[in-house]
């Protein structure tokens, strides 16, 4: 982007701008009342705003004098620095002064001091939205005069303004829900400005409507219309989003029972409907901007395709990945049954994905109950029990079919691979759309897919196969899956025996509990390594932490400044208590100078901060 | 979505403090960012790695724990399953989509049951035992088949740096 290069130009400080722009105005005031004073403009300019003013007086006799002749002589101020085209810059320069000096005072209220990463966004955002305005301005609506120009610039200004508004509050809100102990305050304060800058675009909404009844055409209606529409999806959007997610975390820590089963489809539907909506207005937005500037192969046009060919490729993602949704939802409600109250009182654990407790649950197969919402979310990017990793067949019902890959996940690395026929024009001639067309047959999907097999495709189509023949080792299975690359060729392989029977059946580690993993990890601890001995002379120094050893770890305090404070002790007592046994077990250290290091509080210095500071 | 993946933490971060497994401390290091924590472990017994305090950092993707967070250790470390910028490559840490060496099966993979303890405890045991097949970093793990000695000798230097006795 030569937008880049733009942003390394030395940029005057705030300040300076702000005494400059102050300093120009004045000037140019001063400049208009010597004309004013001038008898002979008044005689050159019999214009109707001094008339009009002049009849409001008439009818206004008991105004005070004075001040209404101020207000006509700022009326003829006004009106002559309009006419000046000097004059006229002082005061859009002015303008866009006091609009900085706006956006500087609502970040300082309302967001304080910005991130590094929020910066960085907002300056790609500024220059991306000065980028395809100037596109739209000058290739799409190819403006002619200087004033169109000044009015959309306005339009634009006003725009662009509440955008980078509304994404900076997108992005400060995702980083607020990254800590469980923002003050309400902060969510306050966001959400009163979220609040304007939908009214804001609302009314913007109106004025678009107003300008096309009275003035402009139905072409020039629409595209501002749409901006405004994008706008205020966007920021409904980001609402949207932060009252589930206050909704989510109201009471994190607590054991507060939840009615998730409810939130988790309504929660979906709203990001979806977003979603959708602003892909398809932004898409309509664009082929409107590519049929209205009918220079095909300009370099607008090209821009606005490549925009073009992004947005359909979201939507097509977009309605992949919920086509996945539904399929998993209709799935797991014709597979596995709601768990019975006795069921669920028998089980007394909580849900092994988000563990709080269930008040209703959907059984697997297998017996493990999860959430209902738990289990769907995780059955989008996985086919397997997530606690025993029993393979779970998205086609269960009509198995003697080709059992289907369950490649639905919706990466983007992979979207393309099987599903679709995919005709990407951009690479015939760079502005001819690409487009995709679905390809419903399976034996056919089973065949284009062949080249793209990942080997976690391959345990996947493996996982299948053993479905159907559990005592067929995993490892001969994937041997010839790696040959064939399909399923049903390696099921006839089977069926044939030309696949080696097994001899022995093979316990696959598969089939155990993933509690393996605890087995082997628990034993490597025998004894433990933080004990606190009753020796006076390998004591810690204590004064130093100034709690006793044993309180840092059983409690968990509510407040977060003293969460931080624990775990900070603990982890000095940790260090210090490894220190102290190193020297017990090395005691030719312990007789060397260094022994002293092991009381000295400098030293302590010298390794903790060490840890906290590498994760700057 | 971060909202499930918070309370989750919440609840994990509870459990590690009120039960805290042998030799591990885990935690948030700064709570303004709960998706980044901080934990110690300490080389189990018995081994080369015995008596050290290792930190590491945990950074959990918003939709944990449906995906795995990443851990790397912020000390330096010499061991056939740690990368030389200290990340660790251990079965348990992928998800089971991906699959970069090939070899493992999608038991020993990433699943929503497992848990930061799960993990921290997974990696003390492969410091215990290194699993050589893996080639995140070969020079140690070469060092690991073929000169043992001088790979404990690396070891108890690394333990006392971590400990910070002079050497
Ligand atoms: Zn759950
Ligand atoms: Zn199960």
């Amino acid at each position: 982007m030569p937008m880049v290069f733009l942003d390394r130009l030395p940029v005057p400080s705030l300040r300076a701008y702000t005494s400059i722009s102050i300093a120009i105005l004045s000037c140019s005031i001063y400049y208009a009342a010597q004309i004013v004073k001038d008898p002979g403009w008044r005689n050159n300019h019999p214009n109707s705003l001094v008339a009009a003013v002049g009849n409001a007086t008439d009818n206004n006799a008991s105004a005070i004098v004075d001040s209404r002749t101020l207000g006509v002589h700022m009326r003829e101020l006004f009106a002559c620095m309009v006419q000046e085209p000097g004059c006229i810059w002082t005061l859009i320069n002015m303008a866009y002064c006091v609009l900085i000096l706006v956006g500087k005072s609502i970040q300082k209220l309302v967001f304080g001091e910005l991130r590094v990463s929020e910066r960085q966004h907002l300056k790609d955002k500024f220059w991306n939205f000065v980028f395809y305005k100037f596109i739209f301005v000058f290739g799409v609506l190819n403006v002619q005069y200087m004033d169109e120009v000044v009015l959309w610039c306005a339009w634009f200004t006003a725009l662009g303004f509440l955008s980078l508004l509304s994404q900076l509050c997108k992005d400060r809100f995702e980083y607020l829900s990254f800590s469980p102990t923002t003050p309400g305050w902060s969510h306050v304060r966001l959400l009163g400005l979220l609040t304007a800058i939908l009214a804001l675009s609302s009314f913007m909404l109106l004025m678009c409507v107003a300008a096309g009844f009275f003035f402009v055409s139905f072409n020039t209606f629409a595209f501002m219309a749409a901006e405004c529409i994008l706008l205020g999806v966007r920021t409904i959007h980001v609402m949207l989003r932060y009252a589930i997610h206050l909704y989510d975390t109201r009471g994190a820590g607590n054991t507060s029972p939840r009615s998730w089963d409810k939130r988790g489809p309504l929660a979906y539907y709203t990001e979806l409907t977003s979603e959708l909506t602003i892909l398809a207005v932004d898409f309509l937005h664009h082929v409107h901007m590519l049929l209205w500037s009918n220079i095909f192969l300009s370099m607008a046009s090209l821009v606005i395709c490549m925009q073009l060919r992004y947005l359909f490729h979201e939507i097509q993602r977009r309605i992949t990945k919920h086509r996945n949704y539904l399929a998993v939802l209709s799935h797991m409600e014709q597979n596995y049954p709601m768990a019975s109250q006795e069921e669920l009182a028998e089980n007394s654990d909580n849900c092994a994905i988000c563990w709080e407790k269930m008040e209703t649950a959907r059984k697997l197969p297998c017996g493990h109950l999860f959430h209902n919402s738990c289990l769907q979310s995780w059955l989008e990017q996985d086919t397997s029990c997530p606690t025993c990793r029993l393979a779970l067949s998205m086609q269960a019902n009509h198995r003697e079919n080709a059992p289907e890959i369950p490649s639905e996940s919706p990466t983007p690395a992979r979207r393309n691979d099987n599903h679709f026929f995919h005709f990407d024009g951009s690479r015939y001639v760079s502005w001819l759309p690409s487009f995709s067309v679905e390809v419903t047959h399976n034996r056919i999907r089973g065949d284009i897919s062949a080249l793209a097999h990942t080997n976690s495709q391959l345990d996947a189509m493996a996982r299948q196969v053993q479905q159907l023949f559990p005592y067929y080792p995993r490892n001969v299975i994937l041997e010839d899956l790696r040959g064939t690359r399909s399923i049903e060729i390696t099921i006839e392989n089977i069926l044939d025996s030309r696949l080696l029977p097994p001899h022995h059946v093979i316990e696959e580690p598969e089939a155990e509990p993933a509690t393996t993993t605890q087995t082997t990890t628990a034993h490597i601890l025998p004894i433990p390594l933080v004990q606190d001995t009753l020796d006076p002379r390998l004591d810690i120094p204590a004064a130093d932490s100034g709690e006793e050893p044993s309180n840092l770890g059983g409690r968990f305090s509510k407040s977060s400044m003293e969460r931080e404070r624990i775990l900070q002790r603990r982890k000095e007592h940790m260090l210090l208590t490894a220190r102290r046994k190193y020297f017990e077990r090395h005691p030719h250290h312990n007789e060397s100078d260094t022994s002293l290091d092991v009381s000295s509080p400098v030293n302590l210095n010298n390794v903790t901060p060490r840890i906290s500071l590498s994760h700057n | 979505m971060a909202g499930s993946a918070l309370r989750r933490l919440m609840a994990e971060y509870k459990q590690l403090t009120l039960n805290p497994p042998e030799g591990i401390i885990a935690g948030p290091i700064n709570e303004e960012n709960f998706f980044e924590w901080e934990a110690l472990i300490t080389g189990p017994e018995g081994t080369c790695f015995e008596g050290g305090v290792f930190p590491a950092k945990l950074i959990f993707p918003p939709d944990y724990p449906l995906s795995p967070p990443k851990m790397q250790f912020t000390c330096e470390m010499f061991h056939p399953n740690i990368y030389a910028d200290g990340r660790v490559c251990i079965s348990i840490l992928h998800a089971p989509g991906d699959d970069p060496m090939g070899y493992e099966s999608s038991a020993e993979r990433w699943s929503p049951v497992q848990s930061v303890e799960k993990i921290l405890l997974s990696v003390v045991s492969m410091l215990a035992e290194p699993n050589d097949e893996s080639g995140a970093n070969v020079d140690a793990a070469k060092m690991w088949r073929e000169d043992r000695l001088e790979f404990e000798r690396i070891a108890q230097k690394l333990v006392k740096k971590t400990l910070g006795i002079p050497i």
